[in-house]
């Protein structure tokens, strides 16, 4: 049973941020910071986030402050909304401090027609949408891979699919690390994972994840919308989902495996999910390693759903339209990034990298506003759109929240309205919907924390700075 | 008599499951997890190919196993569409299990479950014998 979590001590520091010091427990080795006003610091110790948030703090090699971020809540291991850093050199990574959804992640579509063009075709077109784009936990895509096509995904990402006229150049260059991490092995990633991910490439998955049509439906900075291609009455497509079983299957092998090997280097850990093994250790190459090449199947993922949704959008159309790729951006990843004068892997679980402008890896066209951020809301609310700032770099790694955050357990939200009901809710608010009633229930808006809330706190500590508003039209639920 | 029931979690399922020795808490736990992989399953039907099935794990300790062999199952629903019904534990011990099931074939993968973790993980001896508390990723 969830329970309240451990009483710490802890400093407010500012409307936006709690710390709780390094002296809270004897094996922490950083400080954990919380950003959250008043009200989302009551959800934090409403359950065990912040237990989940100490443990990581002592992990070998933490470097700086662990951080909620916040649309914290209980996870496993890290809490979700969770981000960590650890010294290359002689700290850890922790597939634990990932999670199973590797490279679970967001990337927002901009059409360049108005909502109120499409507003008589919605309906048709987002039932298009969830036929052309498999739904639930194990149903195959339409493109099926043998085993050397399998192997360029694993090892290329979307890069694999230029050729294959599923990708185009600029949608790598508005794609997180190119949608390509170099440093991917898929001779790292079992048979198991392989079987389990081969027919799922251009499949949403289960649980939170969506295809979701919106309008934009207020502009807060009209300098970053213009430079993100975004404006008011716009129609925007936000997909979310990520590398599907073959990022769980990598995760389950690597914890078992890291839980097998850690007394031989000599970690103690406070919950056994946070396996993890020195970043340079055999064991830590090949995680990371086979971690990338996840990561490579997701943005493959989100690629090929692109891909099928420009389709839709055209045949919507009658053959016109076009659906350009704002940006893509990972939740779920553990990276090597340069921090000042350290080398770290930084653990996002839950949590968006949020670059700003000076940073090398934004993106060109975006270097004049930040990297772009996405934040998406639940189906009845609404979904932001931010861009990075330097300053996030030295709050908190280059990092911001993930969505809204749930705040209520799966059963709960079943008690509170059935599926029907929250179908009913949505419709009334003119939402066309395509789900099942149970995933409807669960991830009822209700479920989730006030994402407006949330996304002003991450604003107002400096970590993200908001450009837009996105308002649901549409939901393809997983 | 071994039983289970689901627990509340902000975010994922806890499976906490009890018996009476250690070979029915692993069919038990088992069985728990089939009938959340079997919810809101696509034309659940008796498998008429394999009938039994043969299935081993080896782990390094008992908690160990009890999340091996968790997602053994959720292995097999994902890959080859079929979830336990009936389990029986041939062999066990701390370290090793051989199992024998019969199930069912579904049309689509049921599998809302992508893995067990080892998050606050425990295997309890009691008076009356065994329960344990599995946290499920959904």
């Amino acid at each position: 049973m969830t329970e309240k979590t451990t009483h710490y001590p802890a400093v407010r520091l500012d409307p936006v941020s709690v710390e709780i010091p390094k002296s809270a427990r004897p094996d922490m080795l950083v400080p954990a910071r919380v950003w959250a006003d008043e009200e989302l610091w009551k959800k934090a110790v409403s359950d065990r986030t912040l237990d989940q948030l100490v443990n990581v703090a002592t992990l070998p090699g933490a470097c700086g402050c662990v951080h909620a971020m916040p649309d914290a809540h209980e996870g496993y291991g890290f809490p979700v909304g969770g981000v960590a850093a650890f010294r290359a050199r002689d700290g850890v990574i922790s597939p634990g401090g990932v999670g199973y959804d590797i490279n679970c992640g967001v990337r927002l579509l901009a059409a360049d027609v108005g909502y109120g063009e499409m507003k008589q075709r919605l309906e048709p077109l987002v039932h298009d949408l969830s036929r052309a784009i498999p739904s639930g936990t194990g149903r195959g895509g339409a493109l099926k891979l043998n085993v050397p096509e399998l192997d360029r995904v694993l090892a290329q990402g979307c890069r694999s699919l230029v050729e294959r006229g599923l990708a185009t150049q600029e949608d790598l260059e508005h794609t997180e690390a190119e949608g390509s991490f170099a440093t991917a092995d898929p001779d790292k990633v079992s048979s198991r994972a392989r079987e389990r991910g081969k027919d799922q490439l251009g499949t949403i998955g289960s649980g939170n994840h969506f295809v979701e049509v919106q309008r934009v439906e207020t502009i807060y900075d009209e300098e970053a919308a213009e430079a993100l291609g975004l404006w008011k009455g716009q129609l925007t497509i936000l997909i979310h989902t990520g590398s599907r079983g073959m990022g769980h299957q990598i995760c389950t092998d690597y914890v078992r495996s890291m839980d097998a090997v850690m007394a031989h280097h000599g970690i103690k850990l406070p919950d056994r999910e946070l396996a993890c093994a020195p970043f340079a250790s055999p064991e830590g190459k090949a995680y990371f390693a086979a971690m990338c090449a996840a990561a490579n199947f997701a943005f493959a993922n989100r690629q090929v759903i692109t891909h099928a949704a420009r389709q839709v959008f055209r045949r919507a159309l009658g053959g016109s339209g076009d659906l350009r790729l704002v940006y893509d951006v990972a939740h779920n990843m553990a990276k090597l990034e340069q921090h000042g004068k350290q080398k770290l892997v930084v653990h996002r679980k839950g949590a968006t990298r949020a670059f700003g402008p000076s940073h090398p890896e934004t993106p060109a066209a975006y270097r004049s506003v930040g990297q772009p951020v996405f934040i998406p809301g639940s189906m009845g609310t609404a979904s932001y759109v931010l861009v990075g700032t330097d300053e996030a770099f030295g709050l908190s790694f280059g990092s911001t929240c993930h969505g809204a955050g749930r705040a209520m357990s799966r059963t709960a939200a079943k008690k509170v309205k059935s599926g029907q009901e929250v179908r009913k809710d949505l419709e009334r608010q003119g939402i066309v919907v395509h789900g099942s009633p149970g995933e409807l229930a669960e991830e009822a808006p209700h479920a989730y924390k006030d994402v407006d809330r949330v996304v002003q706190v991450v604003h107002d500590a400096g970590l993200a700075r908001k450009v837009a508003r996105l308002r649901p039209v549409g939901v393809v639920k997983g | 008599m071994a039983w289970h029931r689901f627990l509340d979690h902000t975010s994922e399922i806890t499976l906490h499951v009890g018996a009476a020795d250690w070979p029915g808490l692993l069919a038990e736990a088992g069985l728990g997890l089939a009938e959340l992989l079997l919810r809101g399953a696509v034309a659940a039907a008796p498998d008429p190919e394999t009938g039994w099935r043969s299935l081993e794990v080896s782990s390094h300790d008992r908690e160990a196993l009890l999340v091996d062999w968790l997602n053994e199952i959720v292995y097999l629903a994902e890959t080859r569409l079929w979830v336990p019904q009936e389990i029986e534990i041939e062999e066990s011990s701390d370290t090793h299990l051989k199992a024998r099931a019969c199930g069912v074939t579904v049309e689509e993968s049921p599998s809302l479950v992508k893995a067990a973790t080892f998050h606050g993980l425990h295997v309890r001896d009691l008076a009356e014998g065994l329960d344990a508390e599995v946290i499920l990723d959904v």
